[in-house]
């Protein structure tokens, strides 16, 4: 399976510095802020040279880095920016898989007779990124998910990065594993085995990789060997509406902002697509003044088309959203579409009339085919380790 | 779950639920699952999530000892299948 990798190192880094330039060749370190409790999400090349890592706790990295500026997570801009990118790609290929943020891989089966070669292919998807969102990515090529993953780690940006079939093995030899997809204890073992390249991984046999790591072991050493057999999973895209609502004054009162959130519901359910259709996902999005977004998903216990159930869905969401700044732009999008169906009510837990109703419809039923065609569940030993002595059908016979 | 109306059970009237399904499957020479045929369509497995045995009934004329298998298939099915250890079958079953 040809795979092509698409890397963004160090990607919210990259796009909070698109958008604010002072920040180029500067340590930034992005992490929650709450009580300085957090972790940190994501650190600049420059911050990662005086030693902080991702996931470090961030009293540490400020205390290594006191010169770094420090900022509070985005994420929905982040999401916004990596779903441009993957919009991208999906113009050069139907299948595009996410990894991570920042990360992602496209199936090239059947592309070649489009390209004059790879490496055009290759320099296609690195153009597509940097028209999408102006950000330099590096591209790898390869046949398997890890392999052209590493290739696109190895690379520079804007580079791109082919592994001929075959020579996956070859490739990876030199690769540090600290590359590998393993645990940290397995990372710390091997090194204590003096392992540190994927080729002194690959050079052991498989039953000695198995028998110290388990099925980790062989995962890896199987990576190592150039054999990735996970298939690439493309990102399906749901069919969403949504509507925005921009403020001329930043509001900071939530009743507005629930009444702006109504003005919206009304818009929506008012649409075409929502004719005869019911919605099982609703998300809020909120730009707040200081440029930096709030947004909130919520699933619906039940699919709904009902304004004042989501109305009530909202207000709960709008009372408890952490605001820190006042609003300019309410949004909100809808998802999960269904076709609109009535209620399934319990076929035997109506009132005394509906079940003597039922009784005298199944006692025809019976007259007419000789056994009831009614059965209903009952519990046979439920705690058996079996399966099918669990649970059985019974005819229902009123 | 309803309520039990009050009628005796007949056992003959007793139809079991989650009756196990003959599944072809093809495995490896260590007895690990590769692929699957689901649908008439062979099917890789991508990874095998989990795994565990049953043994019961040992006391009975005809025991029961399988090996169970959560498997993730290549299209993104995760079916759980076993295979009977007396009589070497597989089978597909919900857990």
């Amino acid at each position: 399976m040809r795979v092509a990798c698409v890397w963004l190192p160090h990607f919210p880094v990259a796009v909070e510095r698109r958008n604010r330039v002072a920040l180029n060749r500067r340590p930034v370190i992005i992490g929650e802020t709450t009580e300085q409790r957090g972790a940190v999400l994501d650190c600049s090349t420059e911050a990662e040279g005086q030693g902080l890592r991702v996931g470090m706790p961030l009293r540490q990295a400020l205390g290594l880095c006191p010169s770094a500026s420090f900022l509070p997570p985005d994420l929905p801009r982040y999401g916004d920016a990596f779903d441009q990118i993957l919009r991208a790609l999906e113009t050069v290929s139907p299948l595009v898989e996410p990894a991570t943020l920042g990360c992602a891989f496209v199936g090239l089966e059947g592309l070649n007779g489009h390209y004059r070669d790879e490496m055009a292919l290759g320099g296609a998807l690195a153009q597509a990124v940097g028209h999408a969102c102006s950000l330099m990515s590096s591209v790898g090529l390869a046949e398997g998910k890890f392999t052209a993953r590493v290739a696109a780690t190895v690379s520079a940006a804007g580079e791109v990065c082919l592994v001929p079939k075959g020579q996956e093995k070859k490739f990876l030899a030199p690769i540090d594993v600290c590359l590998l997809p393993c645990s940290r204890d397995t990372l710390r073992h091997l090194g204590l085995f003096g392992l540190r390249t994927v080729g002194d991984l690959a050079s052991l046999p498989l039953g000695a990789a198995q028998a110290q790591f388990g099925s980790e072991g062989r995962r890896i050493w199987e990576l190592a060997q150039g054999i990735d057999g996970e298939p690439l999973r493309p990102l399906r895209r749901e069919e969403s509406i949504r509507e925005h609502l921009a403020f001329y004054a930043p509001l900071i009162s939530r009743e507005a902002l629930v009444t702006a959130g109504r003005q919206l519901l009304t818009r929506l359910l008012g649409q075409p697509a929502m004719n005869g259709r019911v919605a099982r996902r609703m998300t809020l999005r909120a730009l707040l003044s200081d440029g930096r977004c709030w947004e909130r998903a919520v699933v619906f216990r039940e699919a709904t088309a009902d304004q004042e159930q989501m109305l009530c869905v909202l207000r709960t969401a709008i009372e408890t959203a952490p605001l820190t700044a006042p609003i300019e732009e309410l949004s909100i999008e809808l998802s999960g579409f269904a076709g609109e169906t009535g209620k399934q009510e319990g076929f035997f837990s109506g009132n005394g009339r509906q079940r003597r109703q039922v009784a005298e419809s199944i006692r025809q039923l019976k007259a007419r085919y000789g056994r009831s065609p009614v059965a209903q569940m009952v519990e046979v030993e439920p705690w058996s380790r079996i399966p099918e002595r669990r649970h059985a059908l019974i005819d229902y016979d009123p | 779950m309803v309520a039990h109306t009050g009628a005796a059970a007949r056992a003959h009237r007793l139809r079991p639920l989650n009756q196990p399904r003959p599944i072809r499957v093809e495995t490896d020479e260590s007895g690990e699952p590769q692929a699957v045929v689901l649908v008439r369509e062979w099917l890789a497995v991508a990874a095998v999530q989990d795994r565990w045995r049953i043994d019961d009934e040992w006391w009975r004329q005809w025991p029961v000892s399988r090996m169970y298998f959560s498997l993730l298939l290549e299209d993104g099915r995760v079916v759980t299948v076993y295979q009977d250890l007396i009589g070497l079958r597989w089978a597909r079953q919900a857990y």
